[in-house]
């Protein structure tokens, strides 16, 4: 994980300090986190979402700050508050996953463990946890109570719970997402989620805690054409076409029935626009871009990152409602994730 | 005159979470008319989204989709809408928790009501 500079240090908190509604709060705080002063970078965090009350990556943090003091019931509360604003937000699907599996609230578990899985496939904690479900339900009655496989068997205060190991401590800071020591079922702990911030996974550094044997991750069954990666959803409405493009431009999969618009010239083109989508949002201190909605006489364009590598455009016809079509994208935007991730 | 431009965006900077509304000039980049917060700096906000569907509306031209009516630029701290009014703009500063239904009405008003004004000046 890399050091924040100083310089970048000095100049978000001179940021802050002429507007304290600038979302420089957020990179302060991660900086301030990663440099172990997790008090300031909670002051920060909170007082961030007094401003920015929506804003889902200070919630993810603010969980994640809550998480590794210990504090594992506020830490579930920004999660869920997380997944509110964003239902496909990996980390807090895995922590909510996790939170049941201590409050062996097994349903729920499985329920948020399965959907991090098919964001993120070749995750072990969120594998480690899964294999451990599956090993209670087959089980059954024989594991309960006294050998429950998940730790904690029954719902307990927080203060009480002996099987559930400390918080990881607070230093050193671990790579981001590196793996945290695997639990195994006779070890009777619930896994915890990797205490990091990073929106993306990193290899983990030669000291890392050596993690489990990698788990099989349920397969992800390519489509035999990538141009018809999105045949489910293209069958179900009012869509004209979805691409998904890699950073170039280039088409990775899908296909266009027709938006007026050649598919590798849309592919290309949109470039254009998205590059001073960026500078538009950094000047004006928005963070980072999310989508971008065009409407013309011809279709409906929503463009959105899918990864850093990759984005994805979700066609429609004029006329088609904004909501239906962002929910189109948020579906594509999953299958995209699980085709990119597959290594395509 | 000016007065009927600045009507056409009133009820649009009314919309709870929308911190700016803006009639602008596409090809110079300069505002006509703007209702802000005191902290949103007006001319920069205007060269920006002027530069910003200029430019996507040539993208959008190039690649066969025809006229672009409207962008939508959604970012983690907040959202800007900017709409085709004939020979203007109407852009909006929206909030993250912006309510973004009731933006896109008032802003398709602005615009209809800019075209008409327009049309009327011949």
């Amino acid at each position: 994980m890399k050091t924040p500079a100083p310089a970048d240090l000095h100049r978000w908190s001179e940021e802050l300090a002429r507007n304290p509604a600038s979302l420089a709060f957020l990179p302060l705080a991660r900086a301030y986190r990663r440099l172990g002063r997790r008090d300031l970078a909670l002051q920060l965090s909170l007082r961030g979402l007094e401003h920015h009350p929506t804003h889902v990556e200070a919630h993810a943090l603010l969980a994640l700050l809550y998480f590794e003091a210990g504090d594992r019931s506020r830490a579930a509360d920004e999660w869920a508050t997380v997944l509110r604003l964003k239902p496909g937000n990996f980390e807090a699907l895995r922590g909510m996953g996790f939170r049941y599996l201590e409050q062996n609230d097994v349903g729920r578990a499985r329920q948020h463990l399965e959907r991090a899985a098919l964001i993120r496939p070749d995750d072990t904690t969120v594998q480690e946890a899964l294999r451990l479900i599956r090993h209670r339900e087959t089980a059954g009655a024989r594991a309960r109570p006294d050998t429950a496989m998940l730790g904690t068997a029954r719902p307990r205060p927080a203060a009480v719970e002996p099987a559930a190991p400390a918080p990881p401590p607070p230093a050193p800071p671990r790579s981001a997402y590196a793996p945290p020591p695997a639990a195994s079922p006779s070890a009777g702990a619930v896994p915890k989620p990797a205490p990091a911030a990073a929106p993306a996974p990193a290899p983990a550094p030669a000291s890392a805690p050596v993690a489990a044997p990698r788990r099989e991750a349920p397969r992800y069954e390519l489509p035999p054409d990538p141009a018809r990666l999105f045949d489910s959803l293209m069958a179900a409405g009012p869509l004209l076409g979805i691409l998904l493009l890699d950073r170039r431009g280039l088409v990775l999969a899908g296909g266009m029935r027709t938006a007026g618009a050649e598919v590798e010239e849309l592919g290309a083109i949109i470039g254009a626009a998205i590059d001073e989508a960026i500078r538009t949002v950094t000047h004006l201190s928005l963070g980072d871009w999310k989508s971008l909605v065009l409407e013309s006489e011809a279709a409906i364009l929503q463009v959105a990152p899918v990864t850093e590598e990759a984005l994805i455009i979700v066609a429609a016809r004029t006329g088609t409602p904004m909501g239906w079509i962002l929910r189109a994208s948020a579906q594509a935007a999953i299958t995209a994730e699980r085709y990119v991730g597959a290594g395509v | 005159m000016t007065d009927e431009y600045r009507e056409s965006i009133v009820g649009l900077s009314r919309v709870p979470g929308v911190s700016g509304a803006l009639v602008v000039d596409p090809d110079a980049g300069v505002t006509v008319v703007e209702e802000l917060r005191p902290e949103v700096a007006g001319p920069a906000t205007a060269a920006l989204a002027a530069a910003l569907f200029q430019r996507t509306a040539q993208a959008a031209r190039a690649a066969g989709l025809q006229r672009l009516d409207s962008l939508q630029l959604e970012a983690q701290g907040g959202q800007v809408l900017i709409m085709d009014a004939g020979g203007l703009i109407v852009v909006a500063l929206i909030e993250d928790d912006g309510q973004m239904g009731r933006v896109r009405l008032e802003a398709h008003r602005a615009a209809r009501a800019l075209r008409a004004l327009a049309e009327r000046e011949g």
